[in-house]
């Protein structure tokens, strides 16, 4: 990793330059307080502030007094400016954004020019692009960066989340709020009908998921979005690519040594709940639809049940890393401990950190150095209790009298659910990789890297056998005759041989940056199952399938009963890539990239096993033109352009197999006894190739006004064709119910625009604050679907709990939109009932459909699309304060334009409760027009607009407090820095969605925006301190 | 120097990791299509597959029993609520092409055509015992005819396929070509399957010519191809192989299983999940509530009560009824089902069970061991009276009903006499009749009144319309997939 000066010196405090200047502050005040000069009277001091190359004014420079906290000044709008100085004051501290901070000993002077070199670390500051680095003005592609003090806004487990409204093109959508839960995470636009997720390249290792990394060993991330940025990594790069590097020691000192120590801890709760029904107006409905349910509707039970399943439960992130260098070497290993338990009992996830990053310079030109993470975790899983919580009816109590759960008609008691749950997930990962690079005859540089990312996971669930019983004192639907214990084991690796050969040059003008290179990648998978019933005790000393302990002698019943044993089929496959890019710039005017990858994979046949995707791009730093020098408030500019096309192949490795179904028995014989059996399974697709995405980008980047206010504008257009797409095929192919095959069957287009601007400047001398706004509009849209396959030409998903599907993604609109009836009012009376088309089912009161096909009847046929759950906008803003010793942020994000579909509300096969909008409902003529009469299901419950919700929202995501104890306390204590804090997340969020979060992933990109009783996100609350010394 | 040498062997290693083999990677743990079958192993378990399909719980008219739901003889069943929409509608006629169900079972029964494709296509070339071959071929050729029968009997015309590829747009073949392709599997069956006591104990279960002969006889009578009926009833009847269980309970019990009365049988053993060798059939309709055998769908209906004659032992061994005790085990129930309701059609309907597929046993998983009894002798018996009435044989169909009435009666001369009426249209009446009784719940009343045309009189008053409902809706999901070239039934 190659950093430059700047910021080797701020190793362990984060990137950003608010925290930059916090450092320059703190270090200022740390020199203040060993500085003992002799004492000289006052003395006037008067001066310009220029840039070292152009000699142009620069207003706005910070200028301190060295040793002291509180004393001195900023440059005026000509550069110019003036402080008087006590005695023994002679140095002072000139710093300005985007230059290298200068000491000038004033001693003696009163007039002097000030020449500020623009710092090394904004445009020549190197940038990880994959097998390589380029300097920030040679970037040709669309590369966001993102600092880890952005990271630590937000507590998490997964740095994924914390990427949340802090990268234009960048949408983070939580799938769950449960400890635990991964992020669907989607770069520019959904571009594929398969896994649209993007992959993690961590200190060069390709994986696909974070969650073993602890967001604090983080340095930095990358996001690539362009084909320009991504074309190096291929096959793989279609979604996007988010680089990670892991901090090390690189860059310190020899012999110095760094120990930081952050403690955090924090509290969560559900944020809202959602309004539903309470006992008396659930019994007057029911009423109105079976007269005569209740008799008193104000002495019935009042149960709220989303009292009964949250609680506030607590959060802690702690860790302490100690990194170092020596002579010839660096460390950093740190140890990490995150814990949250769920705000739904038995909900928990906790996870240990280990990371040791090594470098060793064996030689002058041979380095040798490792990355190595190694988590072990523990997850808990809670039943979905938070959809039973939503359907229950306000009338069932939780308990009888005697104690016992109280049976809860349809949907069961989600207190006895919980209670008789216990789902485990443990495990650890391992990943990281030891590396060589030897350099060459100076300009080449060999570099190979064996990486792996092993993982074991062990699932044990284990059901006690229970009844809940009927106030009468049967048996009722919920209970488990016997106790069931499940066992599955996972284990995965993946192996990556990385060699590369880099070349970089300068010749006059002419500077050169290529690399070529082979990558080999294996992925295996293991999983073994083992299930058993009637286990001899209870108790978690006694969860292990042992054949004497799970056998019923009684009833003579065989209890271990079933073993699997096989792969994970996403999981199990070979790669082979030929790569290579040449960067090349003229007179840091011009750059031009080329990027050409061949990727092969074990998941195509022979003859479509390769695909090659190439990569062109092209930058221009118009502000190196003479032309541009005239403009004084421009500090830089760069216009670039890039066209590339990616490969994708996330599907399983045995789509292309038409396989054997075996397994299957038959049962025959007196008495009956089972045979094997095998047959044909679903048909596999031999034809399968590779799909490609092709991306053009054009972005313009710009730095103005002293670089105090940056900006960044891309506009993408990405287009992916040949879509491994699981499509149903016609019942009479024999498939069966539920199958699919995969086909190259679709093209989907993602355009839009994505901007980021950042304002950044001083008020005064001891007042900083910056301000960021971004955002990124995402046109979606499906351009074909069964290509020339013959199958159908729209795809159905989005199943709900019943079966019923409710999205299609046909050409011409967006992926997953939502299908369904669209409603005109409610019959008013009879004669309106009569006057227009209806179903059969409906009566005066019920919901108008529109005959939309104006066939003058209303069926299946009528359905139309009725909304999509693709957001226009998503956005994101940022603000933050640095007074003194004090820091502040506020970060919001957002999105605007998408449909959510309440699919928790729809599925009512029984009476369950009501959201409060039902109150409302139509009672007589005039009544109502949009909440139609009352009933259990049935017909004013067929999928239409009337559960089709605004998703629009923008959440307060994250506010932070922090105060940095003032450097005289620390030196006495021996300490660099420490810094309290109290952080909130995702504090209050604005929507009209009715559900507990507006936020429904969905790793199913046919079923995205689809809440069928998501478990909410927290809201959480935690204090901390982090301390450097 | 080290250093060099390091770097000459990283490159060598580079350049001999560039070979293909690494990205030849086979299924694992999993044979390919063109593997298999090879072997005479492979073509018994290719063969066992077919039959698997009859334990699938799709296949039981997609699930559950909406054929009896369908009839007079049953409702609904379960809780008033489980399932009301899903399931409901099949009660009241207000079923919809998007119909629940109606897709797993069309999809469960061309699986099951597939897999009889395989073994006819694909077991043929294996080298082995040809004797044995065949009867394999046989049995796969009875399966096929089996499921197209049903296809048939609930849609008319679907599409026909009789390979192991098939076009992704097949249009649907009129109702007589595929009967003409069910007679024509069942002929090869009869001519190539083994009588039923020629198959040893492991066996039974399996395709018998008895069993085709039967399912022949039943193919021709819902053409109203009466001669074909008599004749192959006559040949099951004549063959020596059948008889009537003493004790009706066993005809459907755990007691009789694979015995004398038994035609065709689906063997299930008594394990929860239809992986495991179970059968949910039960499951689906076994008592809820206390004891907890399943959901208790397929309701008794008063009606079917009522139609029971005085005193007939059958209603006992059709219906459970609260409070019964059976095999020592009191049934109560569910707690939250009313014991009498009036339901939102009018009819009186009272909890009660299918007694017909109860397995003795407090579990639910038990319940997955009853072993449904597609055809056993005693219709092929009412079939047969039912051909011979029609040809003009009064006396010999007579005969064979009142064998039926005889086992009934169980040796009580006061109840269920001898039928004596020659009269063909009464006589007709009295057989059909006696099949509702005495095959009540087993999934014959709807065709029944179906194929005789009864079914606008007896079914109107609870929705059923002449024209529309003696057909199912073909699944709108196979019309959308079908890119047009499905059409739908008329006048849904």
């Amino acid at each position: 990793m190659n950093k430059s000066t700047d910021q080797r010196d701020q190793w362990m405090l984060i990137k950003g330059k608010r925290a930059r200047r916090l450092l320059v502050l703190t270090v200022f005040m740390m020199a203040g307080l060993l500085y003992s000069g002799s004492a000289f009277a006052q003395q006037e001091v008067q001066g310009t502030v220029v840039d070292a190359q152009s000699g142009e004014t620069l207003p706005s420079v910070n200028i301190r007094v060295q040793g002291s906290d509180t004393r001195g000044t900023v440059s005026d709008l000509n550069g110019s400016f003036n402080i008087t100085l006590q005695a023994g004051e002679n140095v002072l501290v000139f710093s300005y954004v985007g230059y290298t901070t200068q000491e000038v000993n004033v001693e003696g002077q009163q007039e002097l020019t000030v020449q500020l070199e623009q710092s090394v670390g904004e445009l020549d500051e190197l940038v990880v692009i994959g097998y390589g680095a380029v300097r920030k003005r040679d970037v040709t592609g669309a590369v966001s960066q993102v600092s880890s003090e952005e990271i630590g806004d937000y507590t998490t487990f997964n740095a994924e989340q914390s990427l949340q409204g802090k990268v234009s093109g960048v949408q983070i959508t939580s799938t769950s709020g449960a400890p635990g839960a991964d992020a669907a995470v989607r770069i520019r636009g959904v571009g594929t009908f398969n896994d649209s997720s993007p992959i993690y390249v961590v200190d060069g290792v390709i994986l696909d998921d974070i969650s073993f990394l602890n967001p604090s060993d983080i340095e930095s991330i990358e996001v690539l979005k362009d084909a320009s940025a991504t074309a190096i990594y291929g096959s793989r790069g279609a979604n996007g690519v988010i680089l990670i590097q892991t901090r090390t020691g690189e860059g310190l000192e020899a012999g110095n040594t760094l120990v930081s120590v952050s403690v955090e801890s924090g509290i969560q709760q559900l944020e809202q709940q959602i309004d539903l029904l309470n006992g008396r107006q659930f019994a007057i409905i029911a009423n109105e639809i079976r007269p005569g349910s209740y008799n008193n509707v104000d002495a019935v039970p009042n149960t709220n049940w989303q009292d009964q399943i949250f609680d506030i439960a607590p959060m802690q992130n702690h860790q302490i890393s100690v990194s170092g260098a020596t002579e010839n070497s660096d460390y950093y290993i740190s140890l990490g401990y995150f814990q949250q338990s769920g705000i739904i009992d038995k909900s928990e996830y906790e996870r240990l950190n280990l990371k040791i990053n090594n470098n060793y310079n064996i030689s002058d030109n041979v380095k040798l150095g490792n990355n190595i993470t190694i988590s072990p975790y523990r997850q808990r899983v809670a039943p979905n209790v938070t959809f039973a919580a939503y359907r229950a009816q306000p009338l069932a109590e939780p308990y009888y009298e005697d104690g016992s759960f109280g049976v809860v008609q349809n949907v069961g008691n989600p207190l006895a659910s919980l209670e008789y749950s216990n789902n485990y997930n443990r495990g650890a990962r391992i990943v990281g990789n030891v590396f060589g690079e030897f350099t060459i005859a100076n300009d080449f540089l060999l570099r190979s890297s064996f990486g792996t990312d092993a993982a074991l996971n062990r699932a044990e669930n284990f059901t006690p056998a229970f009844t809940i019983f009927n106030p009468d004192g049967t048996e009722s639907q919920q209970n488990n005759e016997y106790s069931d214990l499940f066992k599955g084991e996972t284990l995965n690796y993946n192996l990556l041989w990385e060699n590369t050969l880099n070349y970089t040059k300068d010749f006059d003008k002419h500077n050169i940056n290529a690399v070529v290179g082979l990558t080999m990648q294996q992925i295996k998978s293991e999983i073994l199952e083992l299930s058993g019933q009637n286990v001899i005790r209870n108790g978690d000393d006694f969860w292990y399938i042992q054949p004497s302990y799970i056998i019923d002698e009684a009833n003579n019943i065989n209890t271990l009963s079933s073993v699997s044993n096989r792969v994970d089929a996403n999981q199990y496959f070979n790669m082979m890539s030929y790569l290579g890019r040449l960067v090349y710039s003229y007179d840091d005017k011009y750059t031009a990239t080329l990027t050409l990858r061949r990727d092969g994979s074990s998941k195509f046949s022979e003859e479509n096993r390769w695909g090659t995707f190439p990569s062109v791009a092209f930058g221009w730093n118009l502000d190196r033109e003479a032309f541009m020098e005239e403009i004084t408030w421009l500090d830089n500019m760069k216009l670039r352009g890039s066209w590339g096309m990616i490969g994708n192949e996330k599907i399983t490795y045995y789509d292309r197999f038409s396989r054997v179904d075996a397994g299957l028995l038959a049962v025959f014989g007196n008495p009956d006894a089972t045979f094997n059996a095998a047959t044909y399974g679903k048909s596999g697709n031999p034809d399968l190739k590779w799909e490609t995405t092709t991306q053009t980008d054009i972005g313009l980047e710009v730095g103005m006004l002293g670089r105090r206010l940056t900006g960044e504008f891309d506009f993408y257009n990405r287009v992916t064709d040949d879509i491994l797409i699981e499509l149903a095929t016609p019942g009479h192919l024999g498939n069966g119910q539920g199958q699919r095959v995969r086909y190259n069957a679709a093209s989907v287009l993602n355009r839009g625009i994505e901007f980021r601007l950042n304002w950044e400047d001083y008020l005064g001398d001891e007042l900083s604050y910056g301000i960021t706004i971004l955002g990124n509009t995402i046109h979606n849209e499906v351009q074909d679907i069964g290509g020339n396959s013959e199958v159908d030409d729209e795809l159905i998903g989005g199943a709900l709990a019943n079966g019923q599907r409710v999205t299609r993604s046909v050409v011409g609109r967006p992926i997953g939109s939502f299908y369904g009836y669209k409603t005109d009012g409610i019959f008013q009376n009879q004669s309106e009932l009569d006057s227009y088309p209806s179903m059969s089912l409906a009566g005066v009161g019920d919901l108008r459909f529109v005959d939309t096909n104006e066939d003058g009847q209303i069926n299946g046929d009528d359905r139309t699309y009725i909304g999509s759950p693709i957001p226009d906008f998503v956005y994101g803003f940022s603000f933050d304060l640095a007074y003194k010793n004090w820091d502040m942020s506020v970060s919001f994000q957002g999105q605007y334009g998408n449909e959510l579909f309440n699919g928790k509300n729809v599925v009512r096969p029984d009476p369950y409760n009501f959201e409060q909008h039902v109150w409302n409902r139509w009672t007589g003529e005039g009544t109502s027009n949009s909440e139609p009469r009352p009933s259990y299901g049935g017909y004013n419950f067929l999928p239409s607009d009337r559960f089709i919700q605004d998703g629009s929202y923008l959440r307060l995501r994250s506010v932070n407090l922090g105060y940095s104890l003032p450097s005289t306390l620390m030196t006495k204590v021996n300490m660099t820095r420490a810094r309290i804090y109290v952080k909130a997340n995702n504090l209050f969020t604005w929507t009209d969605y009715t559900g507990y979060t507006p936020e429904i992933g969905s790793g199913d990109v046919l079923s995205n925006g689809i809440d069928t009783g998501i478990y909410p996100i927290p809201r959480v609350i935690s204090i901390g301190i982090n301390t450097t010394f | 120097m080290k250093i060099q040498k390091t770097v000459i062997i990283t490159i060598v290693l580079i350049v001999l990791a560039g070979c293909e083999d690494f990205l030849s990677v086979s299924p694992q743990g999993e044979l390919t299509q063109e593997a298999f079958p090879t072997t005479r192993e492979d073509a018994l378990q290719t063969t066992n597959a077919v039959y698997t399909t009859l334990r699938n719980w799709h296949y039981h008219s997609g699930g559950f029993p909406i054929l009896d739901i369908m009839s007079d003889d049953a409702h609904k069943g379960s809780n008033p609520n489980d399932a009301a929409n899903t399931v409901g509608p099949y009660d009241d006629f207000t079923h919809t092409p998007t119909q629940d169900g109606l897709d797993r079972w069309w999809n469960a029964l061309y699986e099951g055509i597939k897999r009889a494709n395989v073994v006819l296509e694909r077991v043929e070339p294996i080298a082995m015992d040809q004797q044995l071959k065949s009867r394999y071929l046989a049995e796969a050729s009875f399966l096929r005819g089996l499921y197209y029968f049903d296809l048939v009997r609930a849609w008319g015309g679907v599409p026909m396929v009789t390979s192991v590829e098939a076009d992704f747009e097949v249009p649907r073949s009129s109702a007589g070509e595929i009967y003409d392709l069910i007679e024509q599997d069942l002929l090869f069956a009869i001519d190539n399957l083994p009588v039923k006591s020629a198959y040893g104990p492991n066996d039974l279960g399996r395709a018998t010519k008895g069993a085709a002969q039967a399912l022949l006889a039943k193919v021709y009578l819902f053409q109203q191809d009466f001669a074909g009926a008599e004749q192959y009833a006559m040949q099951v009847i004549n063959s020596g192989e059948y008889g009537l269980e003493p004790d009706f309970y066993d005809a459907n019990g755990p007691g009789g299983e694979h015995g004398i009365e038994s035609v065709l049988e689906v063997g299930a053993v008594e394990t929860a999940g239809t992986n495991n060798g179970g059968n949910q059939y039960a499951n689906t309709q076994g008592v809820r509530g206390t004891p907890n055998r399943g959901w208790g769908f397929n309701r008794p209906s008063v009606d079917l009560r009522e139609a029971f004659g005085a005193n007939d032992p059958r209603q006992d061994a059709t219906i459970i009824e609260l409070g019964e005790v059976i095999d020592g085990i009191e049934i109560l129930g569910d707690g939250t089902t009313p014991d009498e309701m009036t339901d939102e059609n009018g009819f009186l309907q009272i909890e009660s069970y299918n007694q017909k597929v109860w397995i003795p046993g407090t579990s639910t998983d038990t319940q997955f061991g009853h072993n449904r009894r597609i055809i056993r002798y005693a219709d092929v018996l009412l079939m047969a009276a039912e051909a011979l009435n029609e040809n003009d044989k009064p006396g010999e169909a007579l005969t064979y009903l009142n064998q039926v009435r005889e086992r009934a009666r169980q040796d009580n001369p006061d109840i269920l006499p001898d039928i004596t009426e020659t009269n063909k249209d009464a006589l007709r009446d009295l057989i059909i009749e006696e099949r509702r009784v005495e095959l009540a719940l087993e999934g014959h009343r709807y065709w029944d009144l179906v194929r005789t045309g009864k079914a606008p009189k007896v079914l109107g008053p609870y929705g059923f319309e002449e024209g529309k409902h003696e057909r199912l809706p073909i699944p709108q999901s196979e019309i959308d997939l079908s890119q047009g070239s499905l059409t739908q039934n008329e006048n849904w």
